[in-house]
């Protein structure tokens, strides 16, 4: 019978990596360092 | 990732050599993203200073149009393909960010509306994608993976499910490619239909969201329609997002029951590997916002870096999409999938009408 497919490594996924990110952007606009991003 | 450029992992071991490797492609998606910006905003000051009156071609559109033009001509060569690949996380980061534009009574509202119609539309489109499947002779697990990427997510729900029931690669990628090829369409489709009908933003946000299977080409396609409108899509997406653990542990128990698959031990563990954790971010940064701990400024900064982080991935889409490499993959899993989509399109349709009329959307 093959494995389970739950995976068992436990390496950063690229889905946690953009939430890390993101939320690391909401920080440093919280925090004021940084500001007036232009679109 | 057949049906699209080849999409291979830098070999680069160190952290500052991966981020190396990623930048050339990175850097081509925002040229073709920042493109696209000016040419929007260069029609609108072309078209006030001769006092013309000039369709406003959103920069979304120019994006993936540039994107389409280089991969299908020049293509995408290898040393960018790579920082392309990325475009998914750029997807990622700019849906949690979106989260501050959203306060929690607006997505428990919208997203409560849309996760009713979630679970109707998804159910509908299992059932009807196996029966198709079945009627064209598809083989069975080609038919779970075309189903499960029309009915949830596109290619994310399609690889999670490839592993959860032990399918073929060759399945997976026609499977991929077919999803692929029918998220292209729809992003030009999408539109014109709505605005043929005349929908409102929050019904095409919610059609499009529930409608159109890749997370990017469902918040291309309600981009496309109007900023709103891309907010709505995004949410509704979002909430479709949330169910693929359930369905993916549905088909994996169904499989390993017929002795095709492995056994699941651990159910719970299963739906914590396979939930998408940007939702979660994306209601974390909604909260946070409607509790009143940023400032407007802070919300216009956090809301343009959303935007941002979206221009990336419209990029991607375009780069990424190779029509000839799509159309080898065969004619009937994408015969099947185009007839499943406008099946589902016409459902989501009757759904959101219904859902606008009810709760005045």
């Amino acid at each position: 019978m093959p494995q389970s497919p739950v995976p068992s490594k436990s390496r950063i996924s690229v889905d946690t990596w953009a939430v890390i990110i993101a939320l690391l952007a909401v920080v440093l606009v919280r925090t004021g360092i940084l500001k007036d991003i232009p679109w | 990732m057949a049906g699209s450029i080849a999409l291979p992992q830098p070999r680069a071991v160190s952290i500052p050599g991966r981020i190396l490797a990623l930048l050339p492609g990175v850097l081509l998606l925002a040229a073709v993203g920042y493109a696209g910006k000016f040419i929007e905003q260069s029609m609108a000051r072309y078209g006030k200073a001769h006092h013309l009156v000039l369709p406003n071609i959103e920069f979304v559109l120019w994006a993936i149009l540039i994107g389409l033009v280089i991969s299908n001509t020049v293509g995408v060569p290898a040393l960018f393909r790579a920082g392309v690949a990325t475009y998914e996380f750029w997807l990622k980061v700019g849906i949690v960010l979106l989260g501050a534009r959203f306060l929690v009574g607006d997505v428990l509202h919208l997203g409560g509306i849309s996760l009713g119609l979630v679970f109707v539309e998804i159910t509908l489109s299992l059932i009807f994608m196996t029966l198709l499947g079945r009627a064209f002779k598809l083989k069975p697990k080609l038919t779970t993976l075309l189903a499960v990427g029309s009915s949830i997510c596109g290619v994310s729900a399609i690889i999670a499910t490839q592993g959860a029931i032990d399918a073929d690669e060759e399945d997976s990628s026609y499977a991929i490619a077919a999803i692929l090829a029918l998220g292209a369409i729809s992003l030009f489709a999408f539109p014109l239909i709505g605005h043929t009908l005349h929908l409102s933003d929050r019904g095409y946000g919610l059609w499009a969201g529930l409608a159109v299977d890749n997370t990017a080409e469902a918040s291309a396609a309600g981009a496309l329609y109007s900023d709103a409108a891309g907010k709505v899509a995004v949410l509704a997406k979002t909430c479709r997002n949330a169910m693929i653990g359930f369905v993916v542990l549905g088909y994996a128990i169904y499989w390993a029951s017929k002795g095709k698959a492995a056994k699941v031990q651990n159910k719970a563990a299963f739906l914590r590997s396979k939930f998408p954790k940007f939702v979660l971010g994306f209601l974390v940064v909604s909260l946070v916002a409607s509790i009143g701990l940023f400032s407007k400024p802070q919300i216009t900064a956090i809301g343009n870096l959303s935007r941002w982080a979206f221009l990336l991935t419209f990029a991607g889409v375009g780069l990424r999409t190779n029509l000839r490499e799509m159309l080898k993959q065969g004619a009937r899993p994408f015969l099947v999938g185009a007839i499943g989509e406008v099946a589902i399109a016409g459902l989501t349709l009757g759904l959101v009408y219904g859902a606008v009329q009810v709760f005045n959307l």
